[in-house]
């Protein structure tokens, strides 16, 4: 059996109604169309009456959501696109984020955010909005990027009784695949050295993780090892993991598809700087998405977002420093 | 012109899509945008548009079989008009010239030159041996090393700076070498060495005649050291013009507070220098009793608080050696330091008698920080020391 990232998070919503009564989804065109991207497909028959379609209005999907979770319930909320759910921020940063720190009563809603560049998708349908709610206290932000992690971190998610964001990248829908689902995995919040190497740190997270590897494949070639670690959650921020490898390599370069102004990556490299200056033998580079709106055309497209040769270019610089 | 039909990107996260028919067939005329293929992803069935006007030439796609976005699914033959329309033809590319890519005119009609280098060239001074990473300062600084030490490390990183790496491989081979600990004594010198070599400092030397010197030396008791009537000459002359021994910080000359000169005594493994306060204010008979006191004391190593430190500047007799010249240091709080080589007998042009006589000449050297003095004012104060020891009688 093989299957993708997008049925692993398919897979890992069904077993959450599966195993938990209080569960349900929540989402425009999520119970019979089965969601924009399928993710949801036949669970309406599956739970009946668990996987309820909403209005065309996320404002209200996460208000409801919220006051369910009050009620204690555990509601999967689907954004279409992750560029959509910024007109529910409102009720996810104002109300859920700071549920818990107001009223002492816990807010177990997941929000799941189709997020990420496809070629073609334009400035609606690919940003990646991951650093301003993890600007915001309260919220746990996810970014899972092999179809293990889409599984067993949704899963987590759903368990967790703070607020989650959880960025699930478009493109790796169809492009990841896996043989199966995993019985075990890492703790949220920790990050995952997925490749080891000795020559400079690439941290990254989601659909950059894959550009990242297969930049360190063709540095490999030139006699370079890069380690490559995939952050899985952008907060909490493996901060210990960043600075054990980045102690090995004395060089560290941020690679995010999301815009570089004020975030992961800054953060990541302003933490390092700060408490492991001593361990840099070069300054920390980042690379990240041009700061402009995403063009529509694929050629643009592929210029505006870091890919495995503007990664292995940056790191070459960093190397020669 | 064959023109290939790709698989076009069919909406948000499609990686491939599976062909269901084929509504045109090969040979047919088709215009631009008409529909080929229909296709099916897991969200829709859509359509295959013709890149432009022309022929179908053949479809190497299947039925029923699934392609990725981006693959050639079959090719048309464009017609001659399309191909001139759309500038098909790669026999004729557009020509772009050198002048255009160099000076092109802005909006204003104005010619400016197109930048080809882009970002700030790095600092001169932080390249080369001169740059140490954080993480190369931090790794030193654990192992109680310094930038003087990375002298004989080759770099290979940018501008040849000593990478951590480079850093490593050094430390790895010394350990292949027999090592034993320097003295602490040792470590001090070297550390106060390093910090005055930070400036730039020159040496001017002066031969005199120490035949007086010598003849005063006899008659006196106890005997004072050589070096003492050249450490008093010295306190005379800075206590005439100060001015020499000041230090620089900054914009501001820092002037001495009072005429405190050390000199250097041969210790083991190091040197120590014991001072005399205001020698300047006391003759040389009445310091030769504490001058040979201390150095006595320095020997020991037993130097008292109150004869070390503050001096603000130090005779050196390297003369003690055999040596005739030398170049001392200052020590790095100093701007002079007062150098006397060995005596010996050389003919010497006597006007008086018409011919050559032996007399004992030794020179004198001053070192000095270069930022504060020139060769000019160093060489009128190693006269005026020159001058003073002719007449020892007087000092």
């Amino acid at each position: 059996m093989s299957l993708t990232y997008l049925e692993a998070i398919r897979e890992a919503q069904a077993r959450a109604l599966r195993d938990d009564p209080r569960v349900f989804i929540y989402g425009q065109d999520v119970g019979g169309f089965g969601g924009a991207f399928k993710a949801t497909k036949n669970l309406a028959v599956e739970f009946p009456g668990r996987v309820l379609d909403s209005p065309i209005s996320e404002d209200a999907m996460v208000g409801m959501a919220v006051g369910a979770a009050i009620e204690g319930m555990r509601p999967i909320v689907e954004m279409q696109f992750a560029d959509f759910s910024l007109v529910g921020f409102n009720q996810i940063v104002n109300q859920a984020g700071t549920l818990f720190w107001r009223t002492n009563i816990s807010c177990p809603i997941t929000v799941r955010l189709p997020f990420g560049g496809t070629s073609g998708g334009g400035p609606f349908h690919s940003q990646c909005i991951e650093a301003i709610y993890a600007h915001y206290p309260g919220l746990i932000v996810l970014t899972p990027a092999t179809v293990e992690d889409a599984y067993s971190m949704l899963l987590e998610a759903v368990a967790l009784d703070d607020p989650v964001i959880f960025c699930e990248h478009k493109f790796l829908y169809y492009h990841l695949k896996a043989e199966k689902l995993p019985d075990e995995a890492l703790p949220i919040g920790k990050a995952r050295i997925a490749r080891e190497g000795r020559d400079l740190t690439i941290v990254t997270y989601s659909a950059m993780v894959h550009e990242a590897l297969e930049a360190a494949k063709e540095l490999s070639g030139e006699g370079w090892e890069i380690e490559v670690v995939d952050l899985r959650s952008v907060k909490p921020l493996d901060t210990d993991t960043v600075m054990a490898s980045v102690a090995r390599t004395g060089k560290l370069l941020c690679v995010g598809e999301a815009w570089p102004w004020g975030g992961v990556t800054a953060e990541i490299i302003s933490r390092v700087t700060a408490e492991g200056f001593g361990l840099l033998d070069a300054p920390p580079q980042r690379l990240n998405a041009k700061d402009t709106p995403v063009p529509y055309h694929p050629n643009l497209w592929a210029a505006h977002r870091p890919t495995a040769r503007s990664v292995a270019a940056a790191a070459r610089n960093l190397l020669r420093q | 012109m064959k023109v290939p039909v790709i698989m076009p990107q069919l909406g948000e996260a499609i990686a491939e899509a599976n062909i269901v028919a084929f509504l045109v067939n090969p040979g047919d005329s088709v215009a631009a945008d008409q529909n080929l293929i229909e296709v099916e992803t897991n969200k829709a069935t859509m359509s295959v548009t013709a890149p432009c006007t022309g022929t179908i030439e053949k479809f190497t796609a299947q039925l029923n079989e699934s392609y990725v976005v981006g693959a050639v699914l079959g090719h048309i033959e464009a017609t001659k008009e399309e191909i001139e329309r759309r500038g098909l033809d790669a026999s004729s590319p557009a020509k772009i010239s050198d002048t255009d890519r160099v000076a092109k005119p802005d909006a204003n009609g104005r010619t400016r030159v197109q930048p080809t280098v882009r970002g700030l060239p790095v600092p001169a001074n932080a390249a080369g041996a001169s740059y140490l990473s954080p993480r190369l300062k931090a790794r030193m600084a654990e192992l109680g090393l310094s930038a003087a030490d990375l002298a004989g490390v080759a770099g290979s990183g940018a501008a040849g700076r000593v990478t951590i790496e480079d850093f490593e491989k050094f430390i790895t081979t010394l350990e292949k070498h027999k090592m034993s600990g320097a003295s602490s004594m040792r470590v001090a010198v070297a550390d106060a060495m390093r910090r005055s070599w930070t400036r730039p400092l020159a040496t001017v030397g002066l031969p005199v005649r120490l035949d007086a010197v010598l003849a005063h030396r006899k008659t006196s008791n106890p005997k004072p050291g050589p070096a003492l009537y050249a450490l008093r000459a010295l306190a005379i002359a800075l206590s005439e013009n100060s001015a020499p021994a000041g230090r620089l910080v900054g914009t501001k000359i820092v002037h001495p507070g009072s005429i405190d000169v050390g000199f250097a005594v041969e210790a083991e493994d190091g040197v120590l220098v014991p001072v005399i306060r205001h020698a300047d204010q006391k003759v040389l008979r009445d310091l030769t009793e504490r001058y040979n006191e201390l150095v006595e004391l320095a020997r020991e190593r037993k130097l008292p608080a109150d004869a070390t430190g503050g001096s603000i500047a130090t005779v050196t007799n390297f003369g003690t050696f055999g040596l005739t010249w030398a170049t001392p240091i200052p020590l790095p709080e100093q701007t002079l330091v007062l150098g006397m080589g060995a005596g010996r007998h050389v003919p010497h042009w006597d006007e008086k008698q018409n011919q050559f006589v032996p007399v004992i000449e030794a020179y004198l050297t001053l070192s000095f920080d270069h930022r504060v003095l020139d060769g000019g004012a160093a060489g009128r104060l190693l006269q005026r020391i020159g001058q003073l020891m002719s007449q020892p009688e007087k000092l």
